[in-house]
């Protein structure tokens, strides 16, 4: 369960470059719901789900995952309660250590390490089998750089860690956005079954319309660093691609509408 | 005779300092300079303790102690005040130069005196061997010589087998990631800041370590012994890393021992062919540039020469 309470964050406060990238975001996400957000560029949904991760601290706010407060958490910290892959695939796992030391390092997320053996039987076993799942034939090569490997295969790969320890909230943050098309179906068809088999928490970004319309079980909307349509049970299940765009379009219309009236009003008053 | 055995030791012991700049070069990829004052802080430890008859063993260790402390150091103030890597280690090194004159109480400690790991390892060679020679391989050879080669050799072997052992376990595994990818290591729960501190502390332990032994070696310690020994074990890295090819761990851990010492032979042979001792340095920068200067390049001329591939 995911609870956010009115987060605000500027970047480079008081500076030409000022970005009021989250301006009272409340938000409240179901234990086992699985929430898609949507926004155009800029609309701060990539930092709701940073503010989230931790890779930054809100100015104002708080954030409750699983009923802690980890609001003044550190990133390494909230790691224990949240699983998270990135857009970038080259950005969750490390390049040239083996895939079986990546999922060694995955399988002690927010766990104390010791000094106790990295690629231990305990770990070799159970992961040829869940690496086989997936379908790939990467189960023979586990001791392969993970650098060699496909963006798509990367992806796969970093989903099953972010989610070998169950984590109470799951991060997708575009993270078939770099992948070609086969590659993204594929990673999608995984996302969905990994979040339905263990009834997974999650927060997805993405920019795809038929992918918002065919998975999850509600949709949040930004703009502005505000979520501003927040669309849910029968009404999220009827929805088409379609009427997301409307309602894409609907947005820029209201702004161009905006800077002309405003324009007129600057015009004819002043 | 002499001449090999006494380079084969110097570059068995000076292979710690080759796996400690492996730690902070290859896997944190911080070219750590704290290394030409950690190797001298443990060689003066070491040799103070040594004048004031302590055993050999915690006079060696409480130098690799305080080389590792002045790691950790490099390491805080990069991470915790945000210090760019190599100024942090240009800070402590600059520093620890007057750590070391206070440690040593003056500029230079001579061991002729003292009881050492390497008189220890003399002493229990005549007691073996029962004869100031022994043959290998029909080469005469002076068993005292034989006995530093074999503690240099017990040294780095089972630093290099240790540090192997530690980078499997699971600590070891998520520092070896944070220099590959600190993002993901980050998201995975473990603290990066930490394992910098750690990683440098180790490095520097291990180089402080190299500077205990070389100076029991070499009969004293010295405030300047340190100047540019970074660059040295760059070298040793580098050659290690042609030497080896492949970049398995144990692969890179072994070349970084195999660099140390064809490095210090071929120093040894250049020196015996009359280069003046005082371009070594120079001559060691120098090569150190070429190696990693050169890769990039022939790669660019390959590309330049080869005639233009035809699309498939």
């Amino acid at each position: 369960m995911l609870e956010i309470q009115s987060i605000r964050k500027t970047f480079n406060p008081g500076t030409v470059n000022e970005v009021r990238a989250l301006q009272g975001v409340d938000l409240v996400i179901e234990e086992g719901s699985f929430v898609i957000v949507l926004g155009m560029n800029g609309s701060g949904k990539s930092t709701l789900l940073n503010a989230v991760a931790g890779s930054f601290f809100v100015d104002a706010g708080q954030i409750r995952v699983a009923g802690k407060n980890v609001t003044k958490w550190p990133e390494h910290r909230r790691a224990k309660l949240i699983g998270r892959v990135f857009q970038n695939p080259f950005s969750g796992t490390a390049p040239s250590m083996s895939i079986a030391e990546n999922f060694a390092l995955a399988t002690h997320r927010g766990r104390p390490r010791g000094l106790g053996w990295a690629l231990s039987r305990g770990l070799m076993d159970p992961l040829r089998d869940r690496i086989a799942g997936l379908k790939m034939g990467l189960e023979n090569r586990l001791d392969n750089a993970i650098g060699s490997l496909s963006g798509g295969q990367r992806q796969a790969l970093t989903l099953l860690m972010a989610s070998w320890l169950k984590p109470d909230l799951l991060l997708l943050d575009e993270h078939t956005a770099a992948l070609d098309p086969k590659s993204a179906e594929q990673v999608i068809a995984l996302t969905n079954e990994v979040i339905t088999r263990d009834k997974l928490t999650t927060l997805m970004v993405t920019h795809s319309m038929p992918q918002a319309v065919s998975l999850g079980d509600r949709i949040i909307m930004m703009h502005g660093g505000k979520i501003l349509h927040d669309l849910q049970g029968p009404e999220k299940k009827r929805l088409r691609p379609e009427d997301l765009i409307e309602r894409f379009n609907a947005i820029r219309a209201r702004e161009q509408l905006d800077e002309s009236a405003a324009d007129m009003l600057r015009k004819n008053y002043i | 005779m002499t001449l090999l055995l006494g380079a084969l030791t110097i570059g068995l012991i000076l292979s710690l300092l080759a796996m400690g700049v492996f730690i902070s070069f290859r896997i944190f990829e911080i070219p750590d300079i704290t290394t030409d004052g950690s190797i001298t802080l443990g060689a003066s430890i070491a040799a103070i303790l040594l004048v004031n008859g302590v055993n050999p063993f915690l006079a060696t260790a409480a130098g690799a102690v305080g080389g590792a402390l002045a790691g950790a150091v490099t390491g805080i103030i990069h991470t915790k005040f945000k210090i760019n890597a190599l100024l942090a280690g240009i800070l402590v090194m600059t520093a620890l130069y007057s750590v070391n004159l206070h440690v040593m109480g003056r500029s230079n400690v001579p061991l002729m005196q003292a009881k050492t790991l390497s008189s220890q390892a003399e002493d229990l060679s005549e007691a073996w061997v029962g004869g100031d020679t022994l043959s290998i391989f029909g080469w005469p050879v002076a068993s005292t010589d034989a006995a530093l080669l074999l503690m240099a050799f017990t040294a780095a072997a089972v630093t290099g087998f240790a540090l192997y052992l530690f980078f499997r376990t699971h600590i070891g595994t998520a520092m070896r990631a944070t220099g590959d990818n600190s993002q993901m290591v980050r998201a995975l729960g473990a603290n990066v800041e930490g394992y910098i501190i750690l990683g440098l502390a180790l490095s520097n332990g291990l180089v402080a370590l190299s500077g205990a032994l070389l100076a029991q070696y070499q009969g004293f310690a010295d405030a300047q012994m340190g100047i540019g020994m970074i660059v040295w074990g760059l070298a040793s890295v580098i050659i290690g890393e042609a030497l080896t090819g492949a970049r398995s761990l144990g692969l890179t851990i072994m070349g970084a021992i195999m660099g140390s010492i064809l490095f210090r032979l071929l120093v040894a042979i250049a020196l015996r062919w009359g280069l003046n001792p005082n371009d070594l340095k120079l001559i060691t920068a120098l090569f150190v540039f070429a190696a990693l200067v050169l890769p990039g390049l022939i790669g660019k001329l390959k590309r330049r020469f080869q005639p233009a591939q035809p699309h498939a």
